[in-house]
């Protein structure tokens, strides 16, 4: 089982219909040449680079530019069409007065599985006290959060919102949370790995690539930022599979990965086997 | 005379040579040019318009030796964060043998018909798949 948990469905054709709205995307994720594509492609992209599963992350802006970037009834509709393929994660903006009520019609209506949220480009600080009947909705629904941490691409993101440490006070606060802090949290590496190993409920994922190929980034990443066995000894349960797709290609994020020279049970974790602890698909 | 048509079509793997051979014929035959010439152009920097024989063994030939010339892991320079695009150039094999291949043929039209040598065959060449993809045809006279 190979699980993308990283995948943002703005350029999904059967979500394209409007062509402002399409534009919109491109302005606010900053992928400016990208166009939509039908999903017989999105299925053969997948089966290329042996995906099993795409979890796909709608995001909900309304009180910074008054927009719903990807909604989550449009997230609904895509898992709709290949629900065997597809994941679907719940995006509200924390400032929206109905945040609460919005997140509750996400799982008990819409059945999505998780929450996206991004504190650079939703503006707000993890450990702010308005967060907290959103994380306490997460508990009880049992659904984990996949946090946006480090770099940001989006052209109105700044990254001190989601400077990995920033998350310390909601892995302490919330045991039963299981939350992911994506893109390692680059350039704060460390910051990461300290909560990796000091946290059993937090995650990272493999979508960055912001300098070099795919497989010179993860080189540097984990054999030199990182000790060479670090993931191998500590983290190969904390590691999920992420492409960040469509900024980049999930094969080469795959075939960059299958060449850093994991051990073969630790490759397997972190393409599948731990997004499936994350999501709870055991079941 | 000039008749243009825009052709699009989705490529399956990341290297794939596409027989489009009868699709620029038909449209010749349409066009209503008796004489003068069809190009076909690809609309790509990462694809190819290439002229060779059909048979399994030489699209293999192919496709290795370009393989062997352009590496798919290598230093290229275009592997960094490209801000117009929002993403990191990863396809620099693509447009190298995109170089090598180029972008058009161009053969005679006579008589209403395209003319095309007895083993030759037109290929729409993708190395960059997969990709939503498109190419020109262009017929030229009277």
């Amino acid at each position: 089982m190979v699980i993308d948990m990283h995948v943002h469905p703005g350029f999904f054709q059967d979500i394209c219909g409007d062509r402002e709205r399409t534009e919109m995307r491109r302005q606010r994720y900053g992928l400016y040449k990208t166009s939509p594509c039908p999903l017989e492609h999105t299925l053969a992209v997948m089966d290329h680079a042996g995906i099993d599963k795409s979890v796909l992350l709608p995001l909900d802006l309304t009180t910074i530019t008054g927009e719903v970037v990807i909604s989550n009834d449009e997230v609904r509709t895509l898992v709709s069409l290949a629900p065997d393929r597809f994941v679907g994660f719940a995006s509200v903006d924390p400032h929206r007065k109905d945040a609460a009520v919005e997140l509750v019609r996400c799982f008990e209506d819409l059945g999505l599985s998780g929450l996206k949220l991004n504190p650079s480009s939703q503006r707000f600080h993890p450990g702010d006290a308005i967060m907290a009947p959103i994380y306490e909705l997460c508990v009880k629904y049992d659904k984990p959060i996949l946090f946006h941490s480090g770099l940001s691409w989006e052209p109105n993101a700044p990254a001190k919102y989601a400077r990995p440490l920033e998350f310390e006070d909601v892995a302490l606060e919330y045991p039963e949370l299981r939350i992911c802090l994506a893109h390692f949290g680059w350039p704060w590496i460390e910051e990461t790995v300290m909560l990796l190993i000091k946290y059993p409920n937090v995650f990272t994922d493999t979508s960055l690539l912001y300098l070099d190929s795919p497989k010179d980034f993860y080189e540097q990443l984990f054999k030199k930022n990182m000790g060479p066995l670090w993931v191998d000894r500590n983290f190969a349960d904390k590691v999920l599979f992420g492409s960040n797709a469509p900024r980049f290609r999930p094969v080469r994020l795959r075939e960059g990965l299958e060449k850093v020279g994991f051990k073969p049970r630790t490759l397997e974790k972190i393409l599948g086997l731990n997004a499936v602890h994350f999501l709870k698909l055991e079941a | 005379m000039v008749k243009l048509k825009t052709v699009r079509l989705r490529s399956v793997k990341e290297f794939q040579m596409i027989k489009i051979t009868g699709e620029v014929a038909d449209f010749v035959a349409q066009s209503g040019v008796q004489n003068g010439l069809v190009a076909v152009i690809t609309a790509h920097t990462t694809t190819g318009i290439m002229m060779n024989e059909s048979l399994p063994c030489v699209e293999e030939d192919i496709e290795e030796a370009l393989e062997r010339l352009i590496p798919k892991d290598s230093s290229y320079m275009h592997a960094h964060f490209l801000p117009s695009y929002g993403t990191t150039g990863g396809n620099s094999p693509g447009h190298l043998k995109s170089m090598l291949s180029g972008n058009n043929c161009i053969l005679p039209v006579q008589d209403g018909k395209m003319v095309i040598g007895h083993a030759q065959d037109i290929y729409f060449v993708e190395f960059d798949g997969l990709k939503m993809r498109s190419y020109f045809i262009e017929v030229i006279g009277e």
